[in-house]
């Protein structure tokens, strides 16, 4: 892995108020985000795209954690969401952009209408620009229906005198957690 | 409701109002200014001149082929189970939303910020066919709620205080909302807005883009509105005018670069979604999405063919135009545009809104070039303004009194100059032979104190030629000297002063008696048949073969000669070359001096006094000159004191400020403060129609700061 691209997808997104840190496996993504759900008294959490085997895991350490982890379809649930983790599709270390294929509909829900957002991005899946994903997404765009999410930090305004207000329709939280190796 | 005035006396009432809100312009500057900062700042290491020209490029190459790039989008996105519509007017696209929704039993519906909605007044149709629609981006509602059309083109609701925002969500929810307390603003909106969400059949956006080679629209959008509007409800509408077709993604992923950075500052939104076809949709009956995509004409294919005006459609609708405008920044988006604003404003309402809501506002602009060199689409805004105001005089069948009199006095220029003669005598009264009319003539109002007049000179720089010139022995550069009216015939020691360096350099200085004005006067009251005209006779006046340069003390002669005349002739095969050449030799007096002189420090005056510099729109933005005159003043000694804006217009435009005084004398008013606060003696400058202005506005200030012409201090 480039080290200078990880570099710079760390810092362009925290300038955009993304929360980044570094994680090792998936066992340390889902406690990041029990830590951060129990911080912020959240107690409602979707996770959807999750491998079989991490929902399993994932489900276990809810239960005992008193957190209700939803199930699909995220459409009966629309006001519970507090948090939702995903994974993120690639990254875009320019503008520090995570790039989510969306077309699932829990993915869509899960990321507009939670409170906090947490999204796993491989360390191998950031590419330098967007210029350098534009074959790939050409090919998915190619092979209708499909929702493409271009995600740089948390829903912000500045419509009240231009002073930068972050949370106004989507999540309040954007958490980014690159993992190193490549394991999902 | 909007209310553009539909002739100037209404305009000019509107203009005071908005000349009179204090916190309009307060805010308006410390956007100006932070946008600049933050423009910057998102373009470092990055080369604009090139991204420009891409997207330029990239729109032209588009718009010739909108239909074919509407037939294969078309092909491709009812492939993948979208329906796309065509609409060819405002009304017929009103009529299909309001058709989709019928059929679809919808109720609510919520919107995405979709300034083609604007364009076709949407809500207003909507809500009239009985439905309840919610405006979900911040500032869009903001001004839904105050029945109001938008102030700028990417921030509507700029021109309002948080004080009037918290008085109408106090209204709104029966809740106290404290000013200082954004945040809570900004989380009532979310929360009303979630329910509106929760409760809407039917979202309805806009598109940044529309790729043709997989039918896939793209939306940016900051606050997450468009993604909530695009996939809760079960119907979603795009509304798209046809000129957002680009063929693939590359050339969406070339406006993306820029568009945000050049709106906002930001490099990239917080959301950019790209949706082809219908998704899973959990709300919907089918169990997917029913998405139509309406594509708008309403003008556009025929602006298209225009050879001049289809630039107006490379517009990817980033607000810029308007960030940097002098005027907007003292009147704001609603006086100086009708739905869209801003310079592109002035140029599109005329297409899209009809000439009765561009008679006024379209005369409204400085030419100064501020909006044009940030233009991420390489548009010519000030040339296709004149060219508007141009269709405006004609389809109203009627001109101001000063077009008449422009065009019989200019075409002919032994009646222009022997009335110029004239006026010296006639002004004699009024300015004792001083330098300034010391009361106004009679046909000019009192909102033109704001600065002196000048007086005519006693005897113009052409009747002084005969005993000016010299003849240099071996001379090392042989060029014609471009008066321009005013160095002429007011400021003729400026041309005098030119000569003494020049001479002595081994310049043999010719001054063909037959120029006459540039014809930038007749540009700008856009009687451009008269402006070709008077350009002609310049040009037989002046063999520019002859010469190796034509020189110009006049930032505005010497841009409108250089820049314009090639513009005016282009395709006309008989004229174009030898216009080519003459523009290819004109040159502004600092890079004469600095570039082909390359003249040193020690054959310059050592002035030592501490100076402050303008730099007119014509010379920075127009000629893009701006190292070598603050050379020159640094060589020659003198201590440059920088100002704040100097590259600000100094809100003289020529007629400009004769027809909107108001303006003018505002513009000025900053352009003198800064100037003022450097604590320089003396203002310099390098056009004497600044100069005019400059020296007119501090003499009324009873200040002693000089203004003079750079060639005066050297």
């Amino acid at each position: 892995m480039d080290s200078e691209r990880l570099h710079t997808m760390k810092e362009r997104a925290e300038s955009v108020q993304a929360v980044v840190s570094h994680v090792r496996d998936m066992s340390e993504v889902i406690r990041y985000t029990i830590d951060l759900m129990h911080k912020q008294e959240g107690s409602v959490l979707a996770a959807p795209g999750l491998s079989d085997h991490d929902q399993v895991f994932l489900w276990k350490e809810c239960e005992a954690e008193a957190i209700q982890l939803l199930t699909s379809p995220l459409r009966n649930h629309l006001s519970e969401i507090h948090t939702s983790l995903t994974y993120a599709d690639c990254g875009i270390a320019e503008t520090g952009t995570l790039v989510l294929d969306s077309s699932s509909e829990d993915i869509r829900i899960a990321t507009m209408l939670a409170e906090t957002h947490i999204a796993v991005l491989s360390a191998s899946q950031i590419y330098a620009d967007a210029v350098s994903l534009e074959e790939e997404l050409t090919i998915l765009q190619k092979s209708p229906p499909r929702y493409m999410a271009f995600i740089t930090g948390p829903s912000r305004t500045a419509d009240i005198e231009r002073v930068l207000t972050i949370g106004v329709h989507g999540p309040q939280e954007l958490h980014i957690l690159i993992m190193e190796e490549t394991e999902k | 409701m909007i209310q553009t005035a539909q002739d100037m006396k209404t305009y000019k009432k509107q203009l005071q109002e908005s000349l009179g809100n204090s916190f309009l312009r307060t805010s308006l500057d410390n956007f100006g200014s932070s946008y600049k900062a933050s423009r910057a700042k998102a373009f470092e290491n990055l080369d604009f001149e090139d991204m420009r020209n891409g997207i330029a490029e990239s729109k032209d190459a588009a718009l010739p082929r909108l239909e074919e790039l509407l037939e294969q989008f078309t092909g491709n996105a009812e492939k993948a189970g979208v329906k796309v519509h065509f609409a060819k007017d405002a009304e017929e696209a009103n009529t299909i939303i309001s058709d989709i929704a019928k059929k679809g039993g919808v109720k609510n519906i919520v919107k995405a910020k979709s300034m083609t909605a604007e364009e076709t007044f949407l809500n207003a149709h909507l809500e009239k066919d009985g439905f309840k629609v919610t405006e979900t981006d911040l500032g869009e509602w903001i001004i839904q709620l105050r029945n109001e059309g938008p102030s700028h083109m990417v921030m509507p609701a700029i021109h309002l205080s948080r004080g009037e925002v918290a008085e109408l969500f106090t209204t709104v929810t029966g809740k106290k909302h404290e000013p200082d307390d954004i945040n809570g603003m900004v989380k009532t909106a979310r929360r009303e807005l979630r329910q509106a969400f929760l409760e809407a059949d039917m979202g309805i956006s806009g598109a940044n883009f529309a790729i043709a080679e997989s039918g896939t629209i793209g939306i940016v959008t900051n606050e997450g509105n468009g993604r909530l509007t695009t996939t809760l409800p079960r119907i979603h509408v795009a509304l798209a005018g046809i000129d957002k077709l680009v063929p693939d993604i590359k050339t969406a992923f070339r406006i993306l670069k820029v568009l945000p950075r050049n709106a906002t500052g930001q490099a990239i939104t917080s959301y950019v979604t790209w949706i082809t076809g219908a998704v899973e949709c959990g709300a919907s009956p089918t169990g997917t999405k029913e998405r139509h995509i309406v594509f708008l004409d309403n003008g556009r294919l025929t602006l298209a063919q225009d050879p001049v005006l289809c630039e107006s459609l490379r517009c990817i609708r980033c607000g810029a135009c308007a960030n940097v405008c002098p005027i907007y920044r003292l009147v704001g988006g609603h006086k100086h545009g009708h739905v869209y604003i801003g310079a592109i404003g002035l140029i599109l309402t005329c297409f899209y809104h009809g000439v009765e809501n561009d008679r006024a506002i379209i005369r409204n602009c400085l030419n100064c070039q501020a909006c044009k060199e940030v233009c991420p689409s390489g548009i010519d805004l000030p040339h296709l303004i004149k060219k508007v105001y141009r269709r405006v005089l004609d389809a109203d069948g009627s001109k101001p009194v000063k077009n008449m009199l422009l065009s019989t006095m200019l075409r002919n220029r032994k009646l222009f100059h022997f009335f110029l003669r004239r006026a010296y005598l006639a002004q004699l009264p009024l300015s004792g032979g001083g330098p300034f009319i010391r009361h106004l003539p009679l046909l000019l109002g009192k909102e033109h104190g704001f600065r002196s007049l000048p007086a005519i000179a006693k005897t113009p720089f052409r009747d002084q030629w005969n005993t000016l010139q010299k003849q240099v022995s071996s001379p090392k550069y042989r060029i014609a000297f471009f008066g321009g009216c005013v160095l002429d015939f007011v400021y003729p020691e400026q041309g005098k002063a030119f000569l003494s360096l020049v001479q002595e350099q081994g310049v043999q200085v010719e001054f063909p008696m037959k120029q006459t004005c540039c014809g930038l006067p007749a540009m700008m009251s856009a009687e451009e048949e008269t402006a070709k005209e008077v350009a002609i006779q310049n040009l037989e006046a002046m063999d520019a073969g002859k010469y190796d340069y034509i020189v110009t003390l006049c930032a505005s002669c010497g841009s409108h000669l250089k820049e314009n005349y090639p513009k005016m002739f282009n395709g006309e095969p008989e004229l174009e070359s030898k216009v080519r050449e003459f523009a290819s030799k004109v040159i502004d007096f600092s890079s004469f001096m600095v570039n082909v002189l390359e003249i040193s420090a020690e054959n310059l005056g050592s002035g030592k006094k501490k100076v402050a510099y303008h730099a007119p729109c014509h010379l920075c933005r127009g000629l893009k000159v701006t190292e070598e005159p603050r050379k020159l003043l640094t060589d020659a000694g003198l201590e440059y004191a920088p100002a704040e804006d100097e590259d600000a217009c100094c809100g003289f435009g020529g007629s400009y400020s004769v027809d909107f005084p108001e303006i003018s004398s505002e513009i000025l008013k900053r352009k003198l403060d800064n100037v003022e606060k450097t604590g320089a003696e003396v203002l310099v400058t390098d056009c004497p129609g600044c100069v005019m202005q400059l020296r007119g506005g501090m003499d009324r200030r009873e200040r002693c700061i000089e203004v003079r012409h750079i060639a005066e201090v050297l």
